[in-house]
């Protein structure tokens, strides 16, 4: 059964891209606008693999990072940040919410900074599900 | 009336990160979340005679709104905030009232873009239309060409012009939620010269110890809370003696009540709160009626 890749981003340009990708490497993508939407999709999807935006409405990437990684159900999932949100931004933020008696999270494994070339994006996502 | 989440509206030529930075002291009362929005105007990118759409221009400018948010943004996420950002192409009170709707917002902030007497006579203040169309509280930030940095703690010393109206209750709600941020509040009210025209002055004296009494009632209820508050009575033009009171107690904000008057006869009778949120140079806090 093909593998399935949660693409999470508010920019429909972005996402257009991130799911082409995701098809041209035969998996299935799943789209959600927004950090809410993604959770959701995320609960019931399982999805092998999650590409996340930083910067969205109504939840942004870093707290969806945060309840994907205290979850048991999703902690395992793996995930690609694909962001315009500079990497040491998003460590320091995870770090201020730790701080500020939040669970600790593990960095993420792949933290991308957009815009990225397709064959990046391949690489990353055949790095985990190929 | 927990202000945890706040959307920030910003055209970027009047409204400034220190005005986003002079608020992130509500953390205490509970903020934790802002939401930017960026409302690209339709003639900017639509309705151009022999050109139609110029979808190279509304990438342009969101490319150049999403660059600054970026910045905005990761000094608020740095620091532990949530943050989310909108980029939209239309009406200003539109897309403010959708992105209210679909955020939750507790506060909506915005900056005073000052228009001519002319244009303003014919042409509703963007402003004045959020204010109208908002259910929810409206804080609006004055610019003048020489003066562009906002007040660095605007809940510090707010006064709250009060006619004992529920809305005037409403208001005193919202402060007793922001406690951790607020120094001192001034409760003033202006009364109308009219009601003074007694004919003796133990009738006036009366009325005045009225008034006192009912201020008084209303700074207990923040007293009770922790917030120092003093009580203050004037008498003449609400909107001007407003701003004397803000003026004589050193205040950082006015906070007022929104009435659900219409547009047509704000513009025929004026208003104190569109003259609050458009004529004075104090940041001003405007809250609907309660719904």
């Amino acid at each position: 059964m093909n593998k399935k890749v949660l693409v999470v981003d508010d920019d429909p340009d972005v996402r257009l891209f991130n799911v082409t990708v995701v098809e041209e490497n035969g998996f299935i993508p799943i789209e959600a606008s927004n950090g809410e939407e993604g959770l959701k999709l995320l609960k019931e999807e399982k999805p092998d693999l999650v590409i996340l935006d930083v910067l969205m409405p109504r939840q942004s990437g870093i707290r969806l990072y945060r309840e994907l990684k205290t979850d048991k159900s999703l902690k395992n999932i793996h995930v690609i940040l694909l962001s315009g949100i500079a990497k040491k931004t998003f460590l320091r933020s995870q770090k201020a919410l730790t701080e500020f008696g939040g669970e600790s999270v593990p960095e993420p494994e792949i933290y991308l900074e957009k815009p990225v070339e397709p064959e990046e994006l391949s690489a990353a996502i055949n790095q985990y599900i190929g | 009336m927990d202000i945890r989440k706040i959307l920030f509206v910003t055209k970027f030529e009047e409204l400034w990160f220190d005005a986003v930075e002079s608020l992130l002291d509500l953390r205490q009362a509970s903020l934790d979340h802002v939401v930017f929005l960026n409302v690209i105007e339709r003639e900017k990118v639509a309705l151009r005679r022999g050109k139609g759409y110029q979808k190279t221009e509304e990438v342009r400018l969101r490319e150049m709104a999403n660059i600054r948010f970026i910045n905005w943004a990761e000094s608020l996420f740095e620091r532990g905030f949530e943050v989310g950002a909108y980029i939209v192409v239309g009406s200003l009170a539109k897309q403010v009232v959708i992105a209210v709707e679909k955020e939750e917002i507790d506060l909506i902030v915005v900056g005073h873009e000052k228009k001519g007497r002319i244009e303003q006579l014919y042409k509703s203040s963007d402003i004045l239309e959020i204010i109208r169309r908002s259910r929810k509280p409206v804080l609006v930030y004055k610019y003048t060409p020489e003066n562009t940095i906002a007040v660095k703690k605007p809940f510090e010393r707010p006064l709250l012009a009060t006619c004992f109206s529920a809305t005037s209750q409403n208001a005193i709600g919202y402060l007793k939620r922001m406690q951790p941020v607020i120094k001192k509040v001034t409760i003033v009210h202006v009364a109308d010269p009219k009601a003074l025209k007694e004919t003796s002055a133990m009738d006036v004296q009366k009325t005045r110890k009225k008034i006192r009494r009912k201020l008084d009632d209303l700074c207990d209820l923040l007293i009770a809370e922790g917030i120092d508050a003093t009580p203050g009575i004037y008498v003449g033009s609400p909107s001007k003696e407003i701003v004397t009171a803000a003026k004589e107690s050193n205040a950082t904000m006015i906070i007022a009540g929104t009435s659900s008057n219409s547009s047509i006869k704000e513009k025929l009778v004026g208003s104190t709160s569109s003259f609050l949120a458009e004529k004075t140079l104090f940041p001003t806090l405007l809250i609907p009626p309660a719904t």
